[in-house]
C-alpha cells in the first residue's frame, strides 16, 4: 500500500483511502491532521455530491436577472469605446483628437498610442473616446483622425516564413525550433522508421480559432472619493480572473489592493482569453478618473475578434512508424504556428501515446504575423496535435488492419481507458463500423456514406491551493453562505463549491448561498487550466469541515451536550446518544451570533489513483460525397475527472467541450486576407459557429473514478474535453470514405478536395 | 438630450410635428387606399396623382425624440433618436438588460425579443419603429421575482453554461411553446436556428423546451442529450 | 451608424418622392440596410419608413398571379398556403433564407434589393471594384465563398434566396418613381451585370419605389423546387443555390427553366440544360447529363472550384425533386 500524504504537514491520523473505479481499485494510506476533513473516496457517503443538482444561479440567468458586466448601469455612466490601426504595418504619424472632442456629448478622448512604437497588426487601439451615449461613441469614433505610414506586412505562416519576408518583429518570423524533452536525434528517428512495420509521413493543418465569447471583453470603472477623501476604483469586469485585474489595475493606476475592488458575479464566457487588466479595465478606469463619472467600456464584435486572441494555427508534418503488433517505434514532429505578434504558437503537439522504446523528436517553429494575439483557449495545444495524433494512430492502424481501439490501448497507459473504450464502443454501436472504410454495414444511401471514428484525450492540471480561501457564515436563520472571490465563466464554479462545503458541513442544500466574483471575499483562483474545479471544490470540502467543527463548537454549550458527540448528517444536527435537531432548529441556538470562519484551501495530496484526467470520444457522421458536407449523427464522450460533484454540470461541461469541438472541426476559421492584411470575417456570420442545426445527438458520460489527489478528489474537467471530438470526426469521415481530410475546418471544399483526389491517385 | 420640439436645427421634410407621448402610429395612418393603386402596363408610364393627396409623412429626429414603448405591459417614455436600435434602447435606457447586445448585426439571437407576439432580433430593430407595438422581454415572462415555466425548465435541464445567450434562447423557446402543440426535440432544435450559444448547451435547450411543454414531468434522464437521448449511464463504480 | 432623420411614408409614391431626395434610403424590413450603415457602408440622412403604408403587407391573388406587397415578410411568404401549392420553390427559398426572426422581419422585395455579401464589398476599408476602386480584391484574395460564372470583373454571388425562384415563374417588380410614374420590370431585366455597370445590382431608379412583385402562375409551380448548399446546417449563406421547374405531361418534360442563385453575380438562366430536358423522362441519367450542362462555362477562381462538383450534384438533385 502507498502512502499518501501532504506535502510538509505534521499528521496525527491515518485513514486507509480506497481510490480508482469499479474494476480497478486501490487502497492508499493518507495521514492527516485529527481536525482535517477524510479525504473523499469511494467509501465516502454522500448526502448529494454526484446527483443532478440544478446550478444555484440557473434561475437568475434564464430570467434575466444575472447582471453581467456589459449590463451594468450606474447613475450618470458615460460610454468609451476604442479607435484602431487601420494598417497591419507600419507607424502612427499623427492621431488628432480635435474633431471628436468637439461633438456634442464627447467627455474625454485620449491617445492610447505612443507615436514610437511599430503597428504590428489592424486592430491595436490608438485612441479612445468617451462620451455620453453610446450612439455618440459612433460619431467621435469616426471624427479621430489618425494617419499611417504603411509598411509591408505578412498575415500567413507560409508566407512568414520566406526569405523575403516582411519581418513582424525585431528577429527573424520564426523562432529557432524549440525542441521537446527526451528527443533523440533525427538519425534515431530515421532508422527507428526503417525497422517499422508501417509508416506514415503526412502534414496536417489546424486553423486560428477565435475565442468568441458572447460577452465581448469590456469593464465598467467607478472613481470615487469616500467621506474621508481617500480613493476607491470599483469595477465591474467581464474577466477569468478578479484578483489579477485587481492586481493589474493597482500597478497601472498606482493604487493599493484595499483600494480596488472588483466586481465579476456572472461572466459571458471566456475560453481562456480573459485575464488580467486588460485595455477595457485599464482606460475605463482612467477615463473614470478623468471624468469623475462611471465609464463603460465593452468592445464590440469586431474588436473581439481582432485583438483579444485567438488560438493559433498550425502546420504539423509528422512522421510516425509501429512494428507489426502495433507497438508505435518512432515519432517525428515538425509544427508551424502563428500567435500573431507574438512569439508563441502554443501549437505544441501533445502526444499522449508513449510507449516504453518509442523514439521522439518534436519541433516547433513559433512564426510571427501581423495578426492580433494568440491568447490561452481551452485546452491551449491539445486540440491541434490531437488533430494529427490522432488520425496518425488511425492511418497506422489502418496499414496493419488493426482496429483503430486495439490499437491505442497498445500504445496507451492510462488506467481508466480500457474501461472508458468499452463503454462508449457499446454506446455507439462499433460493431456496426466496417474496418476496411467506405461501404459496409453503415453505408447509407447513395452519396450519403456512413462512418465511425474515435479519439482519445488526456489532460494533466489539477489546480493547488496558492492561497485559495474559503469564507463561510452559518446564521441563525439556517443559511449557510459560501464565499470566495473568483468568478464563475458559465463552468459552473458557484454550484461546485456550495455542494462541496454543503456536503462537508452537512446541512440542507437549499440552504447554501454562495457568493463569488468580490475581491473583497477570500482569493481565489484564476479560471485557467481546469484549475478553478479542484482548487475550489478542495477548499470547499476542507472549509465546510472546518465550518462544521466551529458550528458544533458553538452548538454543543447551547444544547448541553459534548460538542465532540455532535455530528451533522444529512440536514440533521445528532448526537452520539440517538438526539437529533432540524437543520434550522439548531441554528436558532445561535440565537443573534452567526457562525464565521475562513479556511485556507490545504496543498495537493502527493500521488493519488492518477495524475491526470482522461476521456474518449466516438463520433458518427454521414458524408456527402457528392456536395462534401458532413453531419454528425451522433457523439459519445466518456470523461472522468475525480470525484462528479454535480453530475448535471458535469455532463454540461463535456457537452460543451463536444460541441466546440464539432464547430472546431467543421466551421470555424479566420480568414486573413493577404493584400490587406485584415481579417475578413471579424463578426460572427462568416466566422461561423456551429448552430442548433448542426447538432447530432451527443451521450455525455461521466466516468467516476476517486483519485485522491486533494480532500475532493476533483479533478480538472473543462479543458479536456474539447480535445478529442475533431479527431474522432475526421475518423469517422476516414472511415466513411475511404479518404483523409488533413486539414481543419473539414469543410465541404476540402472532403471534396480529397475525394477527389483519391479518385485521381486511383486512376 | 433634445427633444425634437427643442431642436434648432431645420426640419425640411417635416410638415407634422411628432406629437410627443402619442404614438407614431396614431399619425398618418387614415383614409388609406386598402388596396395596392392601379398600375400601368409594361412599358406604359402612367402618372398617378394620388400621391399628392396622401397625408404628409411623419418625420422624427435626428435629434433624439420622446416616444413611448409598450414593454412588458408598460407604456414606458423614453428619449431616442431616430437611429437608437431597439436593444439599446431597452439595455441603455429602460435599464431592460436580459436581453444581450453580442453580434448587434442579426447573427446570433442574443438580442431576441417579441415584437407584437414574433420573434425579432432587437439590435436590427429601430426603437422609433416600435411605437405602438407590443414588446416582450425576458424580464416580462414572469412577475418579478418569479420564473415563467420556460425559464424554470431551462435551469432545471442545466440548458445554460455561462448564460449570455440564454435569455435569447428562452424567448425563442416561449414563442416556439406558444405557437407549437406538441413541442418535440426536433422542432424546438428548428425553432433554435437563428439562436447561437458559444458555451455548447443546444441540446439542452431543446430538452428544456419539451420539459417547459410537459411541466411537471420533472427532471429529464441523465447522461443522454439530444435526440433519442441515452439512457442515464454512468462508468465506474 | 451615422445620424438619420426618420419619415414615415403614408404611401409608396409619397417614399419614392421623398427617396428621390439626396441621401436618402428606403427602410422596409430595414435588415441589410441596417447592416449597411452599421458597417458605414449606407450614410443616408434620411431614412423612409414604408412600414405605415396600408396594404403594404398584403399578399394576394390577382388574375391568377400572385401578387406580394413591399412589406410582406419572408416568414409571411413561406407560409402562405397558396404560394406552397403553386409558387413552391419561391415560398421553399424564402423560408430557407437566414434565420426565423430576420425572415419575420426581411421583406421578400428588400430581399431581391439586398446588396452583396462579399466580404470585401462589406469592409469599409477595403475599396473594392464595386465601391469604385480599381479592381476587384477577390481575384488574388479570399475567394472560396464568390462567382463560379462571369466572375471576372467581379465576383460577388447574387444574394437574394428569392430572386432565382422567383424568376422561374418571369416574375417581375412593379414601381412607382418619384414623379409618380410606374413601371413594370421584368425580374430578367431588374439585375445588373457587372460587365453593366460594376456598382449596383439592379436598374431601380433613385428614388423608385417596388410596389410589388408579381408571379404569375405557371404550369409546373407544384413541380418547383430550391435547394442550396451551406456550410452549417441552417443559419449560413449558400455556398451555392438554384432553383428548378418542370412542366411534365406524363412522365416527360414539356418545359424547364433553371435559374442558379449564389453562383455568379446576378441570378443565372441555364437555357441549354432547360433545352436538354424538354421531351426527355427524368431520371438521374438524365437529371446528371443536365446538371453537366450547366456547368460547362463555369469559370472558377483560385479557391471556389470545389463550386463546381457541388453544383453540378445540386443541380441533378433539384431537377429530381422538381419531379
Ligand atoms: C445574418 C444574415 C443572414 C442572411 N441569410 C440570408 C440567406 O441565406 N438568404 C437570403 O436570401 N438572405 C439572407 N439574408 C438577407 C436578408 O434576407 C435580407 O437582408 C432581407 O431580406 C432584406 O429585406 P429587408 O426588408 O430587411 O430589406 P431592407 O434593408 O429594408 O432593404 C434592402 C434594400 O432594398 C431597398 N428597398 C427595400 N424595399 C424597397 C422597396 N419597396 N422599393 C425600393 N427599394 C426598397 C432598401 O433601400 C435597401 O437598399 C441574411 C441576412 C442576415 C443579416
Ligand atoms: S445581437 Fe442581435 S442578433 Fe446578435
Ligand atoms: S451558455 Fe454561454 S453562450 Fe450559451
Amino acid at each position: 500500500m502507498a502512502s499518501n500524504s501532504r506535502k510538509n504537514v505534521a499528521l496525527d491520523r491515518e485513514d486507509v483511502l480506497k481510490l480508482g473505479f469499479a474494476g480497478n481499485v486501490v487502497e492508499k494510506r493518507v495521514t492527516r491532521k485529527d481536525d482535517e476533513v477524510r479525504p473523499w473516496d469511494l467509501e465516502t457517503k454522500f448526502q448529494y455530491v454526484g446527483t443532478r443538482v440544478p446550478r444555484f444561479d440557473g434561475l437568475a440567468k434564464a430570467t434575466g436577472r444575472a447582471k453581467y458586466t456589459y449590463d451594468v448601469n450606474l447613475p450618470g455612466m458615460l460610454y468609451a469605446r476604442f479607435v484602431r490601426t487601420t494598417v497591419a504595418a507600419g507607424t502612427v504619424k499623427e492621431i488628432d483628437l480635435s474633431k471628436a472632442l468637439a461633438l456634442p456629448g464627447v467627455k474625454a478622448a485620449e491617445q492610447v498610442w505612443d507615436l514610437k512604437n511599430p503597428v504590428r497588426y489592424a486592430g491595436q487601439a490608438v485612441a479612445v473616446v468617451c462620451c455620453e451615449t453610446s450612439e455618440q461613441c459612433d460619431d467621435a469614433v469616426r471624427a479621430v483622425k489618425v494617419q499611417y505610414e504603411r509598411k509591408p506586412h505578412v498575415v500567413t505562416v507560409e508566407d512568414a516564413i520566406k526569405d523575403d519576408a516582411p519581418q513582424v518583429g525585431n528577429r527573424k518570423n520564426a523562432t529557432e525550433p524549440q525542441i521537446g524533452r527526451n528527443a533523440v536525434d533525427v538519425e534515431e528517428i530515421d532508422a527507428a522508421l526503417k525497422t517499422a512495420a508501417a509508416t506514415v509521413d503526412v502534414t496536417y493543418r489546424t486553423q486560428v480559432q477565435t475565442h468568441t465569447a458572447l460577452e465581448t471583453h469590456g469593464t465598467v470603472a467607478h472613481f470615487t472619493k469616500d467621506a474621508t477623501g481617500a480613493e476607491k476604483l470599483y469595477v465591474w469586469a467581464s474577466t477569468q480572473g478578479t484578483f489579477t485585474v485587481r492586481e493589474g489595475l493597482c500597478r497601472a493606476l498606482k493604487l493599493e489592493a484595499n483600494q480596488v475592488e472588483v466586481i465579476s458575479e456572472f461572466v459571458g464566457g471566456g475560453f481562456g482569453a480573459k485575464f488580467g487588466a486588460d485595455e477595457t479595465a485599464i482606460w475605463a478606469a482612467r477615463l473614470s478618473k478623468k471624468t469623475g463619472a462611471p465609464v463603460k467600456l465593452m468592445l464590440t464584435r469586431k474588436e473581439e475578434h481582432l485583438c483579444t486572441g485567438n488560438r493559433p494555427d498550425s502546420v504539423q508534418h509528422v512522421r510516425a512508424g509501429c512494428d507489426k503488433d502495433g507497438n508505435l517505434v518512432a515519432w517525428h514532429v515538425r509544427n508551424w504556428g502563428t500567435g500573431g505578434v507574438v512569439p508563441n504558437a502554443g501549437a505544441r503537439n501533445p502526444m499522449i501515446y508513449t510507449p516504453r522504446g518509442m523514439k521522439t523528436r518534436k519541433e516547433e517553429f513559433a512564426v510571427l504575423t501581423n495578426c492580433g494575439p494568440q491568447a490561452a483557449m481551452r485546452a491551449p495545444a491539445h486540440p491541434q496535435g490531437a488533430f494529427a495524433n490522432e488520425q496518425v494512430v488511425d492511418e497506422l492502424a489502418e496499414k496493419l488492419g488493426m482496429d483503430p481501439i486495439a490499437f491505442r490501448l497498445k500504445n496507451d497507459s492510462y488506467k481508466q481507458r480500457p474501461a472508458q473504450y468499452e463503454l462508449g464502443k457499446k454506446l455507439i454501436g462499433w460493431e456496426r463500423r466496417n474496418p476496411k472504410g467506405g461501404d459496409g454495414p453503415l453505408a447509407g444511401t447513395g452519396a450519403r456514406k456512413r462512418g465511425l471514428g474515435v479519439a482519445a484525450a488526456t489532460w494533466g492540471v489539477n489546480g493547488g491551493a496558492d492561497g485559495t480561501a474559503v469564507a463561510i457564515v452559518i446564521s441563525p436563520d439556517g443559511t449557510v453562505e459560501v464565499r470566495n472571490g473568483c468568478q464563475d465563466i458559465g463552468t459552473g464554479t458557484r454550484t461546485l463549491l456550495g455542494l462541496t462545503a454543503g456536503e462537508a458541513l452537512g446541512c440542507p442544500k437549499e440552504k447554501i448561498r454562495v457568493r463569488l466574483g468580490h475581491t473583497t471575499d477570500p482569493f481565489g483562483p484564476a479560471s485557467g487550466g481546469s484549475v478553478t474545479g479542484p482548487t475550489l471544490s478542495a477548499a470547499g470540502v476542507e472549509a465546510g469541515h472546518a465550518a462544521k467543527l466551529a458550528f458544533l463548537r458553538k452548538l454543543g454549550p447551547k444544547l448541553g451536550v459534548e460538542a465532540s458527540s455532535l455530528d451533522v448528517v444529512a440536514g440533521k444536527v445528532t448526537s452520539k446518544d440517538g438526539k437529533s435537531w432540524s437543520w434550522d432548529d439548531a441554528c436558532r441556538q445561535l440565537g443573534v451570533e452567526s457562525v464565521e470562519i475562513t479556511h485556507t484551501r490545504g496543498e495537493n495530496f502527493d500521488a493519488g489513483f492518477q495524475g491526470t484526467v482522461g476521456g474518449v470520444q466516438l463520433a458518427e457522421v454521414e458524408v456527402d460525397t457528392e456536395t462534401g458536407f458532413v453531419r454528425v449523427i451522433k457523439v459519445v464522450a466518456i470523461q472522468d475527472a475525480g470525484t462528479v460533484i454535480n453530475r448535471l454540470t458535469f455532463e454540461s461541461q463535456v457537452l460543451g467541450g463536444v460541441i466546440q469541438g464539432i464547430s472546431y472541426a467543421l466551421y470555424e476559421n479566420r480568414w486573413m486576407d493577404r493584400r490587406s492584411g485584415f481579417m475578413l470575417n471579424p463578426n460572427i456570420e462568416s466566422y461561423k459557429i456551429a448552430g442548433a442545426a448542426d447538432m447530432p445527438e451527443i451521450v455525455t458520460v461521466a466516468f467516476d473514478l476517486a483519485n485522491g489527489l486533494n480532500s475532493a478528489g476533483v479533478s480538472g474537467l473543462g479543458e479536456p474535453t474539447v480535445i478529442p471530438t475533431a479527431p474522432a470526426i475526421a475518423n469517422a469521415i476516414a472511415n466513411a470514405t475511404g479518404v483523409r481530410v488533413r486539414e481543419l475546418p473539414m469543410t465541404p471544399d476540402r472532403v471534396l478536395a480529397a475525394l477527389a483526389a483519391a479518385k485521381g491517385g486511383a486512376k | 438630450m433634445k427633444s425634437q420640439d427643442e431642436s434648432k436645427e431645420p426640419q425640411p421634410l417635416s410638415r407634422r410635428r411628432f406629437l410627443q407621448g402619442v404614438g407614431i402610429h396614431s399619425v398618418g395612418a387614415v383614409a388609406m387606399a386598402t388596396t395596392l393603386p392601379k398600375v400601368a402596363l409594361a412599358g406604359e408610364p402612367s402618372v398617378d396623382a394620388s400621391a399628392l393627396q396622401d397625408p404628409a409623412p411623419n418625420t422624427l429626429g435626428p435629434d433624439a425624440v420622446e416616444v413611448t414603448l409598450q414593454v412588458n405591459g408598460e407604456a414606458r417614455k423614453l428619449q431616442v433618436e431616430p437611429r437608437v436600435t431597439l436593444l439599446d434602447a431597452l439595455r441603455e435606457r429602460l435599464d431592460l438588460t436580459a436581453a444581450k447586445k453580442v453580434c448587434d448585426r442579426g447573427t446570433c439571437g442574443a438580442c431576441t425579443v417579441l415584437v407584437d407576439g414574433e420573434l425579432r432580433y432587437s439590435c436590427m430593430t429601430l426603437a422609433v419603429e416600435c411605437v405602438g407595438s407590443k414588446i416582450e422581454t425576458v424580464e416580462g415572462l414572469a412577475p418579478a421575482g418569479q420564473a415563467s415555466a420556460v425559464s424554470e425548465a431551462f435551469a432545471q435541464c442545466d440548458a445554460l453554461q455561462c448564460g449570455f445567450c440564454t435569455p435569447g434562447f428562452v424567448m425563442t423557446i416561449t414563442h416556439h411553446l406558444r405557437n407549437e402543440k406538441s413541442p418535440t426535440l426536433e422542432s424546438a432544435k428548428r425553432a433554435c436556428q437563428g439562436n447561437l450559444c458559444r458555451c455548447g448547451t443546444y441540446n439542452r435547450v431543446f430538452e428544456a423546451a419539451v420539459l417547459a411543454a410537459t411541466k411537471g414531468a420533472g427532471l429529464p434522464s441523465g447522461g443522454g442529450t439530444g435526440a433519442g437521448a441515452g439512457a442515464g449511464l454512468k462508468g465506474g463504480n | 451608424m451615422k445620424r438619420f432623420e426618420f419619415v414615415e411614408a403614408s404611401s409608396l409614391a409619397q417614399a419614392a418622392k421623398l427617396a428621390a431626395q439626396p441621401n436618402g434610403a428606403v427602410r422596409a424590413g430595414g435588415i441589410d440596410l441596417m447592416d449597411l450603415q452599421k458597417e458605414h457602408l449606407a450614410e443616408p440622412d434620411r431614412v423612409i419608413s414604408i412600414r405605415r403604408v396600408p396594404g403594404a403587407a398584403e399578399i394576394r391573388e390577382e388574375g391568377g398571379a400572385l401578387v406580394i406587397g413591399p412589406l410582406v415578410t419572408l416568414a409571411q411568404l413561406a407560409s402562405h398556403p397558396v404560394a406552397l401549392a403553386k409558387w413552391k420553390a419561391v415560398a421553399v427559398a424564402a423560408g430557407e433564407a437566414a434565420s426565423p426572426q430576420v425572415r419575420n422581419q426581411a421583406t421578400v422585395i428588400g430581399n431581391l434589393l439586398q446588396r452583396p455579401r462579399c466580404w470585401y464589398f462589406r469592409n469599409e476599408l477595403l475599396q473594392c471594384a464595386r465601391k469604385g476602386g480599381p479592381d476587384c480584391l477577390s481575384q488574388e484574395g479570399e475567394n472560396r465563398y464568390h462567382a463560379i460564372f462571369e466572375n471576372k470583373d467581379c465576383a460577388i454571388v447574387h444574394a437574394s434566396n428569392v430572386s432565382p425562384a422567383a424568376m422561374l415563374f418571369d416574375g417581375s417588380v412593379k414601381t412607382v418613381k418619384a414623379d409618380g410614374s410606374r413601371r413594370e420590370i421584368p425580374l430578367a431585366k431588374l439585375f445588373v451585370k457587372p460587365e453593366v455597370d460594376i456598382t449596383k445590382e439592379h436598374v431601380l431608379e433613385a428614388g423608385e419605389v417596388v410596389e410589388a412583385l408579381v408571379l404569375p402562375a405557371k404550369a409546373g409551380g407544384d413541380h418547383s423546387s430550391f435547394l442550396a448548399a451551406r456550410e452549417k446546417s441552417a443559419f449560413d449563406w449558400p455556398l451555392f443555390s438554384l432553383a428548378v421547374r418542370l412542366e411534365m405531361s406524363g412522365n416527360v418534360v414539356k418545359a424547364a427553366q433553371i435559374v442558379f442563385g449564389a453562383a455568379a453575380p446576378t441570378p443565372l438562366r441555364r437555357e441549354k440544360a432547360e433545352a436538354a430536358l424538354v421531351g426527355k423522362a427524368i431520371d438521374e441519367a438524365t437529371a446528371r447529363a443536365a446538371a453537366a450542362l450547366c456547368f460547362e462555362d463555369a469559370t472558377p477562381m483560385t479557391q471556389n472550384g470545389y463550386k463546381v462538383a457541388m453544383g453540378t450534384a445540386l443541380t441533378a438533385r433539384a431537377i429530381l425533386a422538381a419531379v
